[in-house]
């Protein structure tokens, strides 16, 4: 395949890890190029879209069908999906390299960051990315004993935290329709949440959810929504007047008594996490009067502050990274590239990494396109030939 | 020299696939040009083109990224675009209470510019989770093309 000359350079073989939204416009863009290069995108999971499948809320079907665009790279475009290979444990990077002229890493950040706080890791905090991952039927994650409880805290006030808050007030009917698993939905009793506390570090205007994420929430029955602290001074944005007034809007035009409650809480930051041997309650601590605090009780605290790179992960950039690096277009050394959450952090939307894999696209077309990368490895039959079916759980190699 | 011209505003790439299928099923007589509203200039906006716009909304009934350029040198251009003819097809989620505004930008600035939409407003809603390809294919095959 890799035979056939795309003027004015000869089409390289390219291997991508991760199957996430990166991974995948990364393959849409570089078969513009070359309409016949060797694309293989292999995944440690044996279904692709990563985060499509297992981030993105199971309501959220509109987001999702961003997956069927992808389908498009499998069925029609010739991009080669190769699941249940875990690069740098399967097959190492090192083989990787030898066999592919380019490899991108599109592998994402998985670890739910914790509140680095006492108490965080009793029983009953539960990491954001856990949970969606469950809800989404991650094959890697165990229900293990969780039990969300009736009263619960949110720490964060991101989309992810927005999407928990809806999840967990929609009815186990409706999740299972969905398709949400028997069990999880049994774990997760959404049906029998009755408060939630939102609280997150920021003021509401400089909240990270965007608008759209809050005001579906209002679409869900018989819920008081409650706010607390909206400042109205130093608001310098439109675009933070908007949030602040939204939340208020909700605030003020939800029933004062209804059999659920949702509490936002802005501008204070986790202090400690109380219980004997599980979760009690969790103590706050105002950031803008260090005199106040917040203690709310609870049964579960659920953390959705971000995310970062798992130290257990057989994939760690900061392990390919050199003086020559350049990680403003995705450049880690010849031939290999990184892409999405990956390459920039645990920040932006889907179609953010559609403008990521654009640029990490187009920085490789234009290093094969000026011969500073010339390709001639043969690609997937070279690697196939080093029998990887025969696990070896090897540690990578840069 | 007419020609038909898909212009489309997109954020995830739905849109300009949508956009690719559309070219594919028009490509029997006329010729087609399929364009990232961000790569087009509007000065090439004439009477003696058909345009089929396709975009989508983001965020909070707002403009893709794709579409904002296009939106802001017709506002601000103002040209007169009386006798330019488009059709226009909007992609949107009714999760959301903004559902399929994105295109209604590019909708009445080009009303108001003078141009004539026609054809039916084509909509595709993706809160079922389908792709909006069939229904804009199915949508391009009764525009009336040769306007
Ligand atoms: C809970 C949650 C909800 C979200 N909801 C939305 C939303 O509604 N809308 C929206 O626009 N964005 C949403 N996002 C953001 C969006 O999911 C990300 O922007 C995007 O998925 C990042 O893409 P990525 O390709 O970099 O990483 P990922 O999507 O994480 O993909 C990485 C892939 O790499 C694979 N992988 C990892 N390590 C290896 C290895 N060693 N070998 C082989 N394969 C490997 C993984 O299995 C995975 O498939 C959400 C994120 C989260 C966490």
């Amino acid at each position: 395949m890799n035979a056939i000359k795309d003027l004015p350079s000869q089409s390289p073989t390219i291997a991508i890890v991760g199957s996430g939204p990166s991974g995948c416009y990364l393959a849409q863009y570089l078969r513009k190029r070359w309409k016949e290069a060797e694309i293989v995108i292999f995944d440690r999971l044996p279904v692709p879209y990563g985060l499509v499948r297992f981030g993105v809320a199971p309501d959220h079907l509109g987001t999702k069908a961003v997956a069927r665009q992808f389908d498009r790279l499998f069925e029609r475009e010739g991009v080669r999906f190769i699941g249940e290979t875990e690069i740098g444990n399967r097959v190492t990077l090192q083989e990787l390299r030898d066999a592919f002229d380019i490899v991108v890493l599109a592998s994402g950040l998985h670890g739910d960051r914790a509140l680095g706080v006492p108490g965080d890791t009793l029983p009953g905090v539960h990491g954001a990315g856990r949970i969606t991952r469950l809800i989404n039927g991650h094959p890697g994650e165990q229900i293990d004993g969780l039990r969300i409880g009736e009263r619960i805290a949110i720490v964060g006030n991101g989309n992810v935290a927005m999407d928990l808050v809806r999840l967990l007030l929609t009815s186990p009917e409706r999740l299972l329709e969905l398709g949400v698993a028997e069990d999880v939905v049994r774990a997760l009793e959404p049906g029998s949440v009755k408060r939630i506390d939102v609280v997150g570090r920021s003021a509401a205007h400089d909240a990270k959810f965007d608008l759209a994420m809050l005001r579906e929430l209002t679409k869900l029955p018989d819920v008081s929504f409650v706010a607390q602290n909206l400042a109205d001074e130093g608001i310098a944005d439109a675009d933070g007047i908007a949030k602040r007034d939204a939340v208020a809007e909700i605030a003020g035009g939800s029933p004062a008594r209804a059999a659920r409650s949702v509490h936002f809480h802005f501008g204070w930051t986790p202090e400690r996490i109380i219980g004997q041997d599980k979760v009690q309650s969790i103590a706050f601590r105002s950031t803008a009067d260090e005199n106040s605090t917040l203690l709310l009780d609870v049964e579960g605290v659920l953390t959705a502050i971000g995310f970062e790179e798992l130290t257990t992960s057989p994939i760690r950039r900061s392990h390919h990274e050199s003086a020559e690096s350049e990680l403003d277009k995705g450049y880690l050394s010849p031939g290999l590239y990184c892409a999405g959450w990956l390459r920039r952090g645990p920040r932006g939307t889907i179609p953010q990494n559609r403008v990521d894999s654009k640029m990490v696209a187009d920085a490789i077309i234009e290093a094969v396109d000026t011969a500073q990368l010339v390709p001639g490895k043969p690609g997937l039959p070279a690697l196939l030939a080093q029998n990887p079916s025969n696990s070896r759980h090897t540690e990578e190699s840069a | 020299m007419s020609k038909t011209v898909i212009l489309y505003g997109t954020e995830s790439g739905n849109a300009e696939l949508v956009a690719e299928d559309i070219g594919e099923e028009l490509n029997g007589g006329s010729s087609v040009v399929i364009s990232d509203m961000s790569d087009f200039d509007v000065a090439e906006l004439s009477p003696e083109d058909f345009y089929i716009i396709i975009c989508s909304t983001h965020g909070d009934g707002e403009l893709p990224t794709s579409a904002r350029p296009f939106h802001e040198s017709l506002s601000a251009a103002s040209p007169d675009l009386s006798g330019v003819k488009y059709a226009i097809f909007g992609l949107g989620d009714s999760s959301y209470e903004t559902y399929s505004k994105g295109s209604e930008h590019i909708d009445r600035v080009l009303t108001e510019l003078g141009a004539e939409r026609v054809g039916e407003y084509g909509r595709h809603d993706a809160a079922d989770g389908s792709l909006p390809n069939d229904a804009a294919v199915t949508w391009s095959q009764s525009l009336p093309l040769f306007v």
